[in-house]
């Protein structure tokens, strides 16, 4: 009896040994050949089309590999990479993809030759330990005082973004929207919350050049009563998360009314209700109230004749800023209020007409602790982009604010670790040297893709790279590629740096996804697509 | 033919066929998970029907995924899970000692020897072999040194992802169960893994994970004015809502008076109000809950310097409020009807304290008392850090069974050859048809060492051959004892003496990991009739609702 005997889902595609591993090799490259041209300074941009049928044109690796539709689960797996990259460091989310494919491609040579995996992955962590001690030792500290300095870098970092051209005014809004936002602890720790304290905004139309970082918040609001005053020295705050008007309750409630006069007195309850809740504000003498939910009419008559300015329906996260920057507490129950809860810090409430839509500003706060980076520009799609670049401009300046250490960009310090690593290969016994070394070579590739997208002499650029960091490692380390021309220079000179946390989390990322995945022999997908 | 004899709607397989497609079905399985045993084993990439990726080597997690069909294979399936619930390691070699038993039993049955004989030849052999493992295999633990338990985690990683970073983590590990040791009524020390809470953050290297003194939840203050630091913290631990009260569905007030619609108003926010206020005079400085805050209640807390985190995870929450010795409320009545708090079911830590971590925070409950400990694994991705987490879970279970029963036996193949040995010897002393089962159980059992060998590229036979040859001395000659605790050297591709070595199991895991292995072959052999109905066709719309 021949008959066959299934043991498994037969829907399920599998694949094993040789074919698993090819497939995931074959997968990996595709993706990075995908974003391979968005390194470097001469990075050309990607225009998706999503489903819903929006375009988005960038060259941020994170960005577009976060709409690509991928199905082979190693594909998905460098996706997830750019992502941990951007979570954590905001930087370099194309480098690392494209390290950890060049890495597991280094390897394939040796499973040809059937090499165990097990020797390959043992060989790529002890190059990685040796890797980051080499970052550390060509890293240099960077003085934070000295803005220029810091500028430069962080200049360098986005100067392959669109924003290039406008470089130098983007990274000032950025260094000045950290510092805004840095604060230490007691014990020393430091804390910079870019994702809740800087806030972007983007209004279209003006020029890029407009772009400022406001040392406080901006609100796309405008009062609530056009006879409310619109400029206030030193206000003094109140910030609300209750409505100003009258509100159900939670239970359901019903009311018999038999006779008239309780149909006006239900009606005037719900007067007296708003009316009292805006005497325990006014008794406070506030200058401008924020509420989170609605103000109604009545409420608003009585702030106006007491001149007191009022907006309505602010965000959450919004009303936190200004919590802030004013030192003011939230108050969910107006009869709660009381003196401390009012907030004094900020100079200066005014409501400007930009285009046509009214923005409030808080500015001239005492202790800025959040800011809004104010963005201009021709289109929308301009600004997304600007914005994805400013974000990672934000990050940089985080990176160096808490780590002030950097390493010399332009490949010159993969080209310095991936010399370093091949001389040290020479030390190791038995069959970990061949696939020590195909890593440290493999780090070549970022020098070798910024020559290509600059449209260089790879080939003739790379070997004279790698002959200026032979003759003298400890010199030449900072010698790499200018990205723009094509040429060999000091990366001293150029001005060119990375941030030594942004470099090491690439390594690290980079060549552990890459074990993670040369540890795989066996793939069985169940998709019923 | 036969089915339609019998009027079934469906197949039927009977005698030596049902056998033979059983076999092929578990040596199938065998298959798939035997390349990921032994520590040079790989690992598989299994995608789900929705595309979500996990690469793992655990062989309960890949025989879950692997969603087998043939009712054969899914008493393996569910052998490994056993495995994994009892012990927590050791899925895979269940699979395949299981698998290879009844490979030869098959082969008995087909040289005409009845399978009830092999079953009770293999129960024989099953229960001598316990029984050597207890009485001459097993090493007690205080006779070695004490590096013994970091070896045991070590051997237990061997096998996965975080193998090359073994010496870290196996520490990490060992730290953490002994944070979370109690002595229990009895006076034996427990080791509660479920106390350990496992966290994962993206970024940075897998050498960068930490063990946290305390428990780490992952949550953060409710609201921002809160203190993210609390000494001597006082922990509530509530299961209800703090929010304005409403009243359950389909409830309806109906007020006649419309003065009485703004007292309901008022109690309605008071309720809550007076609540917090009771919570917050026992004392306590930190809330922990399961349910939500509302935004009003987050006042009263922020006014009065307290620490709240809503939608913790029950469970979290229930470990918690034992490490801390507080109780967890479900709500604040009392049996006077009325509502208080008691101060008796707030916990006390040292500290709590709100932590960042990549690009999350996390709330950090310190305990000086050392009850509980957490571990936070960073890592490239997710499908790394999911394996990860498999990995140090398996070795914690690993660990705490070899604390918790104070024996351990060589690994690397040792146990099976000796078993081997000494089953063959038992199997001599038979003069029944019992004694080809058991020797072949003892054939079996070769197939650990075999298969670890296989794994490693060597050349399996001749290293075999030479570990029984040890195994033999040292049960023939009684000064060569030591030749006991021989096992393999898989990088070397030696023999060596695995206690020396630190290579370590539980004697607790081999001895169920035999226990199951047999029974589930046992099953499987008792099988002769195999009956698969033709599952109902889905009836066409026309003939909805008549009934053939």
């Amino acid at each position: 009896m021949n008959s066959p005997v299934y043991v498994l889902n037969t829907a399920a595609k599998r694949e094993n040994q040789r074919e698993a591993q090819q497939g995931i090799f074959l997968a990996v490259k595709a993706i990075s050949s995908i974003i391979k041209t968005c390194l470097g300074p001469k990075a050309m941009l990607k225009m998706i089309l999503d489903p819903m049928g929006t375009t988005i044109c960038t060259n941020d690796g994170n960005a577009i590999l976060r709409e690509i539709d991928v199905t082979h689960p190693a594909a998905k797996s460098m996706i997830e990479l750019s992502r941990a990259q951007d979570e954590n460091v905001g930087d370099g989310t194309t480098s690392v993809v494209i390290l950890a494919s060049e890495i597991l491609n280094s390897s394939e040579q040796f499973l040809e030759k059937k090499i165990h995996p097990h020797y390959i992955i043992k060989a790529f962590r002890m190059a990685l330990d040796n890797a980051i001690d080499i970052v550390d030792q060509y890293s240099v500290p960077i003085d934070l005082n000295k803005k220029d300095e810091v500028l430069k870098v962080i200049q360098s970092c986005i100067g392959t973004k669109f924003i290039g051209k406008w470089g130098s005014l983007m990274c000032n809004l950025a260094l000045d929207a950290v510092l805004t936002v840095h604060i230490q602890d007691e014990d020393g720790r430091s804390e910079i919350d870019i994702k809740r304290y800087a806030k972007v905004e983007k209004i279209p139309g003006g020029d890029i050049s407009d772009c400022r970082v406001i040392k406080g918040v901006m609100l796309n609001k405008d009062v609530t009563h056009p006879k409310m005053r619109r400029v206030i020295k030193n206000p003094r705050i109140i910030l609300l998360d209750c409505s100003l008007e009258y509100k159900k309750g939670e239970s359901d409630t019903m009311v018999d009314i038999t006779n008239e006069d309780d149909f006006a007195a239900l009606l005037k309850i719900e007067e007296e209700y708003v009316q009292r809740i805006c005497e325990d504000i006014i008794k406070l003498k506030p200058d401008l109230v924020f509420t989170e939910k609605g103000v109604s009419d009545l409420a608003q008559h009585f702030f106006v004749k007491k001149g007191i300015t009022c907006l309505r329906r602010l965000k959450k996260s919004e009303n936190n800023r200004i919590a802030r920057i004013s030192g003011a507490t939230i108050v969910s129950r107006t009869d709660e209020l009381q003196e401390s809860d009012v907030g004094t810090g900020c100079g200066l409430f005014e409501i400007r007409k930009i285009g046509d839509e009214y923005f409030t500003f808080l500015e001239e706060c005492k202790e800025p602790k959040a800011c809004t980076i104010l963005l201009r520009g021709a289109s929308k799609d301009i600004l997304n982009e600007i914005e994805r670049n400013l974000t990672d401009a934000l990050n940089v300046a985080r990176n160096i604010v808490l780590d002030p250490r950097l390493v010399p960009g332009g490949g010159a310090i993969e080209m310095a670790v991936s010399q370093a690593l091949s001389e040290k290969s020479k030390s190791i016994e038995g069959l970990y040297q061949l696939p020590y070394k195909a890593l440290a070579q493999s780090l070549e590739v970022i020098p070798r893709i910024l020559g290509q997208n600059c449209g260089a002499n790879t080939v003739k650029l790379l070997t004279e790279l790698r002959a200026k960091h032979a003759s003298n490692p400890t010199e030449n380390y900072t010698f790499g590629i200018d990205g723009d021309k094509g040429t060999i220079v000091d990366m001293k000179d150029l001005g060119v740096w990375d941030t030594h946390s942004v470099k090491i989390q690439t390594l690290k990322t980079s060549i552990e996804n890459a074990c993670t995945l040369l540890r795989v022999d066996h793939i069985s997908s169940t998709s019923n697509i | 033919m036969s089915n339609k004899v019998l009027m079934i709607d469906g197949d039927r397989i009977s005698g030596q066929d049902v056998r033979n497609q059983n076999v092929t079905a578990v040596t199938a399985i065998a298959n798939i998970v035997k390349t990921s045993f032994g520590p040079i084993g790989l690992d598989k990439m299994l995608v789900d029907n929705i595309g979500d990726v996990t690469i793992t080597n655990d062989g309960a997690t890949i025989l879950k995924m692997l969603e087998v069909e043939h009712p054969a294979a899914k008493v393996l399936v569910q052998l490994a899970d056993l495995q994994d619930q009892e012990v927590g390691d050791g899925t895979t070699s269940v699979v395949i000692l299981a698998a290879e038993l009844l490979k030869r039993a098959n082969e008995l049955v087909q040289r005409k020897i009845h399978p009830t004989v092999i079953i009770s030849g293999y129960r024989i052999a099953c229960q001598e072999a316990i029984k050597y493992i207890n009485e001459e295999l097993a090493i007690k633990v205080d006779t070695l040194p004490k590096d013994f338990i970091v070896n045991t985690a070590k051997t237990s990683m061997s096998s996965k992802t975080i193998n090359d970073d073994s010496d870290f983590f196996s520490k990490m590990v060992v730290e953490a169960i002994n944070r979370v040791k109690t002595i229990d009524y009895k006076g034996d020390a427990k080791y509660p893994v479920n106390s350990i809470n496992i966290l994962k953050a993206h970024g940075k290297s897998a050498k960068e994970s930490i063990l946290v003194e305390g428990y780490a939840l992952n949550c953060t203050v409710a609201a921002e004015g809160m203190p993210k630091r609390v000494q001597n913290a006082k922990i509530a631990f509530l299961d209800f809502n703090l929010a304005k009260t409403k009243m359950k569905l389909g409830q309806k007030v109906v007020v006649t008076n419309v003065n009485d619609l703004e007292a309901i108003r008022d109690r309605e926010n008071d309720i809550i109000k007076e609540r917090i206020q009771l919570i917050i005079k026992s004392g306590a400085n930190v809330v922990l809950t399961t349910k939500g805050i509302d935004d009003l209640c987050l006042k009263y807390f922020v006014e009065a310097g307290c620490m709240a985190v809503r939608r913790c995870k029950k469970e979290d929450l229930k470990r918690i409020a034992k490490a801390c010795g507080g109780t967890v409320l479900i709500t604040l009545a009392n049996l006077d009807g009325e509502e208080s708090f008691d101060p008796t079911a707030l916990g006390t830590a040292d500290q709590v304290s709100q932590d960042r971590v990549a690009d999350d925070e996390l709330i950090v409950v310190k305990n000086s008392n050392k009850k509980a400990a957490s571990i936070i694994l960073r890592g490239a991705n997710s499908l790394m850090l999911d394996e990860m987490e498999r990995s140090i879970h398996d070795s914690l279970c690993i660990v705490k069974r070899a604390l918790e029963s104070g024996t351990i036996v060589p690994g690397g193949g040792a146990v099976e050859s000796a078993l081997s040995i000494y089953l063959d010897n038992v199997a001599a002393t038979m003069g029944s048809r019992k004694q080809l089962a058991i020797s072949e159980f003892a054939e079996s059992l070769l197939v650990i060492p075999k298969q670890l060998a296989v794994n490693a590229a060597l050349d399996a036979t001749d290293l075999v051959a030479k570990l029984r040859s040890y195994h033999h001395v040292a049960q023939t000659d009684s000064t060569k004892k030591s030749y006991a605790h021989s096992g393999l050297d898989l990088f070397a591709g030696k023999v060596k003496n695995n206690v020396e070595a630190g290579v370590l199991e539980p004697a607790v895991a081999k001895v169920k990991c035999i226990k199951f292995a047999t029974e589930a072959a046992i099953t499987i052999l008792r099988i002769d009739d195999m009956i698969t109905l033709t599952p109902k066709q889905a009836q066409g719309d026309d003939h909805a609702g008549h009934g053939h």
